[in-house]
């Protein structure tokens, strides 16, 4: 039967023999990583395009409109053609930008993201690198955004890219609080901080976490939300009040970094969810005699919570910035700490579950 | 109810209008879109819209409904009707030629509804107006002609004798 470990280790053992035919065992150590990056950069970018044709697609019909299907069948190379089309476009720049920050802030909002794709394990033994502290990495290295977004709305040196800037700031340290706190009763149920570990114990228990922990999910589901700054929580880049926000004065490849980085903040915080909370690659409960891979169950998964996502963005209206920074504070963490609370009193009283 | 109780209750009824909202925009996600591809797709207008302004032809009689009368060209804001007409050998008069510019026209009606003679009309099905030159908008008496189907001509006029003989029966 076809699983994901079968296939990594398909294409592991392809890969080293024509290395060794190659004559260049010695580089394996090398290459393997290089291999492993280039094929989740693929990935990710096909995915990347996949999704935004998705989401014109689910707007569109939310809205009882088709959305594009001009663009080979049912439109799906229109973000083919929006991709050439800015990659060959015209870089324009501010005169008085600073420079470096200028340059730097696109390529810390991809690469802060997409390093996070890493620890993401897609089926059993289908992971880049099973981290043991994988979800402490990727909340932090995904909170590097905030960088990117303040250094561009800084050398942009335009008040508007600098008011989406600071608003940024303060968006994703009110709503790093309630992620975190989110996942801590997890933590306390699996003890450990491995996705795979976390996808074993759920295995292990015979059902998903969403179940005891739904509040923790609705909370998760939030504060990503807010973390990939989208609607309804992008008051950084507000079209109506801040003309694009952070990225206004980019152009070109530089915008299509910042714009490749939010859809991968996506799919990262949904594969976060889909692996603590809906059982990663395991099969839905009653269908297990289906056989079928692990990894397609998993992108089964991340596409409803995808899916979900982009629903919130198409459905609610955007948040003032009082409304957004008491949401996170007034309501989400006191809500999360109760949880916390909560989970901590059943693993007393009931035990673990395992 | 203290200020406790209110919080927890604001939160779940603020999360219960939420699921209202998404469950609006699911119920449209599933629903067919009413969108027509234009080109590939047309609707078919109402009988009575208001498109290319035709001049009605009697095939019947082969000959334009039209006497020149230039009650049309009178009513019209912008003087973009011009026509002219002869006095036929029967004494009756007969338009010859008539110019529409529809580049200045502003499609007002003014023009159908001054006529009476059942000459001017506004034809449905007919409203793609594009054209490569401007002077191809101004339309001559050729180009406007249509033949009534018969379903939207007026109904026919009861004979001049019951006429008169209802009338007689009014006054008596």
């Amino acid at each position: 039967m076809l699983t994901g470990e079968n296939l990594v280790q398909l294409v592991a053992k392809l890969l080293h023999q024509g290395l060794g035919m190659a004559g260049l065992s010695g580089f394996i150590s090398i290459i393997d990583p290089v291999v492993c990056a280039v094929v989740m950069f693929g990935f990710i970018s096909v995915f990347v395009m996949f999704l935004v044709w998705m989401e014109r697609k689910v707007s569109a019909h939310m809205q009882s409109r088709i959305g594009p299907n001009r663009v080979g069948p049912l439109g799906l190379l229109q973000t083919v053609a929006d991709a050439i089309k800015l990659t060959i476009k015209e870089d324009v720049k501010p005169v008085n930008r600073d420079k470096i920050p200028y340059y730097i802030a696109p390529i810390i909002a991809f690469v802060a993201t997409f390093a996070g794709m890493i620890v993401i394990p897609f089926d059993k033994g289908m992971v880049v690198q099973n981290l043991n502290i994988g979800m402490l990495y990727v909340i932090a290295i995904t909170s590097f955004t905030v960088i990117a977004i303040l250094s561009a709305g800084w050398s942009s040196n335009n008040k508007f890219a600098l008011l989406g800037g600071f608003r940024s700031a303060a968006q994703i340290v009110s709503y790093e609080v309630p992620l975190v706190m989110s996942l801590v009763p997890i933590i306390m149920i699996t003890g450990t901080l491995s996705f795979t570990g976390v996808v074993e114990y759920q295995e292990k228990a015979g059902y998903w976490l969403v179940f005891p922990e739904f509040l923790a999910f609705l909370i998760f589901i939030t504060s990503a939300t807010a973390e990939a700054n989208r609607a309804p929580f992008d008051i950084p880049e507000a079209e109506s009040e801040l003309i694009g926000g952070f990225h206004t004065e980019y152009s070109g490849v530089k915008f299509a970094m910042f714009f490749l980085g939010e859809y991968i903040a996506v799919i990262v915080s949904s594969a976060v969810a889909v692996t603590v909370f809906l059982g990663g690659w395991l099969p839905v409960p009653f269908l297990h005699f289906l056989h079928i891979p692990g990894f397609i169950w998993f992108m089964a998964k991340l596409l409803l919570v995808i899916y979900l996502i982009m629903a919130f963005r198409w459905t609610f209206p955007r948040l003032r910035v009082d409304q957004l920074m008491d949401f996170g504070w007034k309501v989400l963490i006191p809500i999360s700490i109760i949880n916390i609370l909560l989970t901590g009193f059943c693993i007393l009283f009931f035990g673990k579950g395992v | 109810m203290g200020a406790l109780g209110s919080y927890f209750k604001n939160i779940f009824l603020g999360f219960w209008n939420l699921m209202i909202g998404l469950s609006i925009t699911t119920k449209y996600f599933f629903k067919p879109t009413m969108t027509q591809q234009y080109p590939e797709e047309r609707l078919p207008l109402p009988e009575r819209s208001r498109s290319m302004i035709k001049l009605i032809y009697d095939g019947e009689k082969d000959q334009f409904n039209c006497v020149a009368c230039m009650m049309c060209a009178k009513a019209c804001p912008n003087n973009c009707i011009k026509l002219e007409g002869v006095r036929q050998a029967d004494g009756k008069r007969r338009m010859t030629t008539f110019k529409l510019d529809f580049s200045t026209c502003i499609f007002c009606g003014y023009c159908v509804e001054a006529c009476g003679f059942d000459a001017l009309t506004f034809v449905s099905e007919e409203y793609e107006n594009s054209v490569y030159k401007r002077g191809s908008l101004l339309q001559d008496e050729q180009a406007m002609r249509w033949n009534r189907p018969a379903h939207l001509a007026p109904p026919a006029e009861e004979p001049a004798e019951t006429k008169a003989a209802a009338g007689a029966a009014a006054g008596a």
